[in-house]
C-alpha cells in the first residue's frame, strides 16, 4: 500500500517534469506552424530555409563544429590515453582543467582571448613587435586567425564533454590492459592506436562528437565578440526582427539535437550488446 | 647457461623495493610458478620479464640474449592477463591472427596457424563469435592460444584462473599444462594459490614480501620447507618452539614433551631454540601401528572436512591439528578424552626461522 502511494507520488513528479520540458517546446512548435493567419502550416520554415542568409550561416556553423571535432579527437584521444597509461596520477589534474570551462563563462572566455590575441607581442620596454597578433593573420581575405581562435574556443568548451567521453569509454575497455596485450604481440604503437584503441572507443568518440556539434552550432557569445557570422548570432537576431521563423528555427535544432541524442544512445547501446562488431 | 636467467633482479618504485634480488634460472620447456601472498612482488616479477617494467637493478637473459632493456614488443613474450584481456572489437579468430598480422605474415600462413591454435583450443564452433559472446573460460582459452600462435620463446600467465569458477579453474590449469607439456613451451605461472601452483609445476618459487623464500619441486617445497613462512603458506601447519636437548642424536624438548627429529639439527648447540613444523597429516593414532615418536594429547574438537577429518589436540600445552582419512572403519576418540598419538622422525621438521 505504501510502495504504492509512493510509486504514485513518483509518478505525479515525473510528469510534472515532463509538462516543464514538454509545454515550451509544444508551444514553439504550435506558435511556428501560425504563420498564415487561420491556418496551420509550415509557410514559417519555408520563409526560414529559403533565407540565404540561414543557408550561409548555417554551412560555416557546420563546418566550424566538424573542424572542431576533428581537432578535439586529435588533441584529446592521445591526451587521456597518455594520462589512463602513463600519468594515473595526473587524472585529478586533467580532470580539473577539462571542468574549467563548467566554471569560466563563454564571456570571459572570450575577453582573455581577444585581450591575448589582437595585440602583438612586443619585446618589454620597447616598440618592437616580435609576433603580429592573431587576428591580424588574413589570407586572401579570410580572417584565418580569427577562425584558428574561435575553434580553439570551441574546442575549450567542448572539452569538459569531449574529455569525458573518450575517458570513460577508455575505462570501460581497459586500454591499460588491452595495450599491454597487443605490445606483447608485437603491435607498435601505430598499430594499438589504429586497430585496438580507436575501434573500442568507437560510441564513446561518437558521443563526445555529437555533443560537441550541438554545443558548437548553437554557440553565441564566442562567434558575435568574434564578429563571426555563424548560426547562433544569426538566429539571436532573426528572434530580435522576426515572430514565427525564429520559432521554427529553434525547433528545428531541437529535433537535431535530440537525434544526436538518439544516435548516442543508439550507438551505446548497441557497443555494449555487441562491444563494437564490424 | 639456463634458457631463462632472471640475475640479481630488484624493482624499486620511489623509496620502496618490490622485488628484491631475484635470482632464478629456468630451463627450456620448465613449467615454474611464483607463488606468494599479495603484494610480494610476483607481478612485477614477471612483467620484468615481460617488458612492462624495466628492472632497477639486475639482468634478464633469454635463450643467451640480454633483453633487460629491450621493448616488450621487441621480445617474443606470450602474455595472459588475469582479465583475459581479448579485443572486444574482434572475433575469436581475428583476436589470434593479431600476432600474426603485426609480423606481416601470409594470409595464408595466418589462416592455417589460426586454425591450428582453435583446434588445440576446442573452439572451432566459435572462431567467429566476439568475446562477449563466450564464457570465461573459453575467452581465456582464446587468449592462451593468441599468445601462443606467435611461437612466444617464454608463456607469462599473470594468475589467469583467478576470475574463473572453481570447477572451471582445475580443469583449465590442466589443459594448460597439458598444451604447454606437448609444445615443450617455457613457462612462468603466477598465482596465490597453493595447490593450484604445487599441482601443475615443475618448480614452484614461493615469494614474500619481494624475496624469494624458496625454490624446488612442488614434492620439496611441500614436503621440506625451508623457512616457516613457506611452512605456513604452502599446506596447513603445526608450529612450536623447542629446545634441543642432543644434536647428534635430534632430541628436541617441545614444552616437556621429547621429540625426536631426523633432519638435520646439527648446526644447532645444546640449549639452543628452533622452530618445528609437522604437518597435520603426519599425525595418527598409536593404536594404528607407533612410529619413532608417541605422546599424549586431549581432543579439544574434531571437524569434519569431507575426505579428511581434523582433530584438534592439545599436547604439552600447545594446539596440534591432526588430520586423518575420513572412512567408515574409522573410530575417534571423544571430545575432552585424551588419546596417545605418533608421529614419525621424518615429519618433524626444522625451519630455518
Ligand atoms: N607501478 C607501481 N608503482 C608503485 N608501486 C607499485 C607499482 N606496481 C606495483 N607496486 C607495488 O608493488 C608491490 C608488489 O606488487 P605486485 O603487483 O607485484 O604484487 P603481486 O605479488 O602480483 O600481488 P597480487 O597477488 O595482489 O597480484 C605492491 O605493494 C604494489 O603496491
Ligand atoms: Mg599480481
Amino acid at each position: 500500500m505504501k510502495l504504492k502511494f509512493k510509486s504514485l507520488w513518483s509518478w505525479i513528479w515525473f510528469l510534472i517534469g515532463t509538462l516543464y520540458f514538454i509545454l515550451p517546446l509544444y508551444a514553439t512548435l504550435d506558435f511556428s506552424l501560425r504563420m498564415e493567419r487561420d491556418t496551420i502550416g509550415f509557410k514559417a520554415y519555408r520563409v526560414a530555409f529559403a533565407d540565404p542568409k540561414f543557408v550561409e550561416t548555417f554551412a560555416r556553423s557546420n563546418i566550424l563544429a566538424v573542424i572542431t571535432i576533428i581537432v578535439s579527437i586529435i588533441l584529446i584521444v592521445p591526451t587521456a590515453y597518455w594520462v589512463r597509461l602513463r600519468l594515473p596520477q595526473a587524472r585529478r589534474i586533467v580532470e580539473f582543467i577539462t571542468l574549467l570551462p563548467f566554471v569560466i563563462p563563454a564571456i570571459i572566455l572570450v575577453f582573455g582571448m581577444i585581450r591575448v590575441f589582437s595585440t602583438p607581442v612586443r619585446i618589454p620596454f620597447t616598440d618592437i613587435i616580435l609576433i603580429q597578433p592573431l587576428t591580424t593573420l588574413i589570407v586572401n581575405k579570410f580572417h584565418l586567425g580569427t577562425y584558428i581562435l574561435i575553434v580553439a574556443g570551441y574546442m575549450i568548451l567542448a572539452l569538459p564533454y569531449m574529455y569525458r567521453a573518450v575517458d570513460t569509454g577508455m575505462r570501460t575497455v581497459d586500454v591499460r590492459t588491452l595495450t599491454e596485450a597487443s605490445q606483447s604481440l608485437g603491435a607498435n604503437g601505430f598499430t594499438i592506436m589504429w586497430h585496438v584503441i580507436l575501434p573500442n572507443i568507437r560510441a564513446s568518440l561518437l558521443s563526445g562528437a555529437l555533443l560537441t556539434y550541438a554545443i558548437v552550432v548553437g554557440e553565441v557569445v564566442l562567434a558575435s565578440f568574434l564578429g563571426l557570422d555563424t548560426f547562433g548570432p544569426y538566429l539571436f537576431l532573426l528572434g530580435q526582427h522576426r515572430a514565427y521563423e525564429p520559432s521554427a528555427l529553434t525547433f528545428v535544432a531541437f529535433l537535431l539535437t535530440w537525434a544526436a541524442m538518439g544516435i548516442i544512445q543508439l550507438v551505446s547501446g548497441e557497443q555494449g550488446q555487441t562491444a563494437g562488431a564490424h | 647457461m639456463a634458457y631463462l636467467s632472471i640475475s640479481n633482479v630488484s624493482k624499486q618504485f620511489g623509496d620502496t623495493t618490490v622485488v628484491d634480488n631475484f635470482n632464478l634460472d629456468i630451463e627450456k620447456g620448465e613449467f615454474v610458478s611464483f607463488l606468494g601472498p599479495s603484494g610480494c612482488g610476483k607481478t612485477t616479477t614477471l612483467r620484468m620479464v615481460a617488458g612492462f617494467e624495466i628492472p632497477t637493478t639486475g639482468q634478464i637473459m633469454l635463450d643467451g640474449s640480454d633483453i633487460t632493456d629491450v621493448a616488450p614488443n621487441q621480445r617474443n613474450v606470450g602474455m595472459i592477463f588475469q582479465s583475459y584481456a581479448l579485443f572486444p572489437n574482434m572475433t575469436v579468430a581475428q583476436n589470434i591472427a593479431f600476432g600474426l598480422r603485426v609480423r606481416k605474415e601470409t594470409d595464408d600462413m595466418v589462416k592455417q596457424r589460426v586454425q591450428e591454435m582453435i583446434a588445440l583450443i576446442h573452439l572451432e564452433e566459435h572462431a567467429n563469435k566476439y568475446p562477449f559472446q563466450l564464457s570465461g573460460g573459453q575467452q581465456q582459452r582464446v587468449s592462451l592460444a593468441r599468445a601462443l600462435a606467435i611461437h612466444p620463446q617464454v608463456l607469462l600467465l599473470d594468475e589467469p584462473l583467478s576470475a574463473l569458477d572453481a570447477k572451471i579453474r582445475v580443469s583449465l590449469r590442466a589443459e594448460i599444462r597439458s598444451i604447454q607439456k606437448s609444445l615443450g613451451i617455457t613457462a612462468i605461472f603466477v598465482t596465490h594459490d597453493q595447490e593450484e601452483a604445487l599441482s601443475i609445476s615443475d618448480r614452484v618459487v614461493v615469494m614474500n614480501v619481494g624475496e624469494m623464500e624458496q625454490v624446488g619441486t612442488p614434492f620439496e617445497i611441500y614436503n621440506f620447507p625451508k623457512t616457516s613462512f613457506v611452512a605456513n603458506f604452502v599446506g596447513s601447519l603445526n608450529t612450536s618452539k623447542a629446545t634441543v636437548v642432543d644434536p647428534a642424536g635430534g632430541i628436541l624438548d617441545m614444552n616437556g614433551i621429547r621429540v625426536h627429529s631426523e633432519s638435520g639439527v646439527q648446526g644447532k648447540k645444546k640449549g639452543d631454540v628452533v622452530m618445528v613444523a609437522i604437518r597435520p597429516e603426519r599425525f595418527s593414532f598409536s593404536w594404528e601401528g607407533k612410529k619413532e615418536n608417541v605422546t599424549e594429547g586431549t581432543v579439544e574438537n574434531i571437524t569434519f572436512l569431507g575426505s579428511v577429518v581434523r582433530v584438534q589436540l592439545l599436547i604439552g600445552g600447545i594446539k596440534f591439528n591432526m588430520d586423518t582419512f575420513n572412512r567408515p572403519s574409522l573410530t575417534l576418540p571423544k571430545i575432552g578424552e585424551k588419546c596417545e598419538v605418533t608421529f614419525s622422525s621424518k615429519a618433524v621438521l626444522i625451519l630455518d626461522d
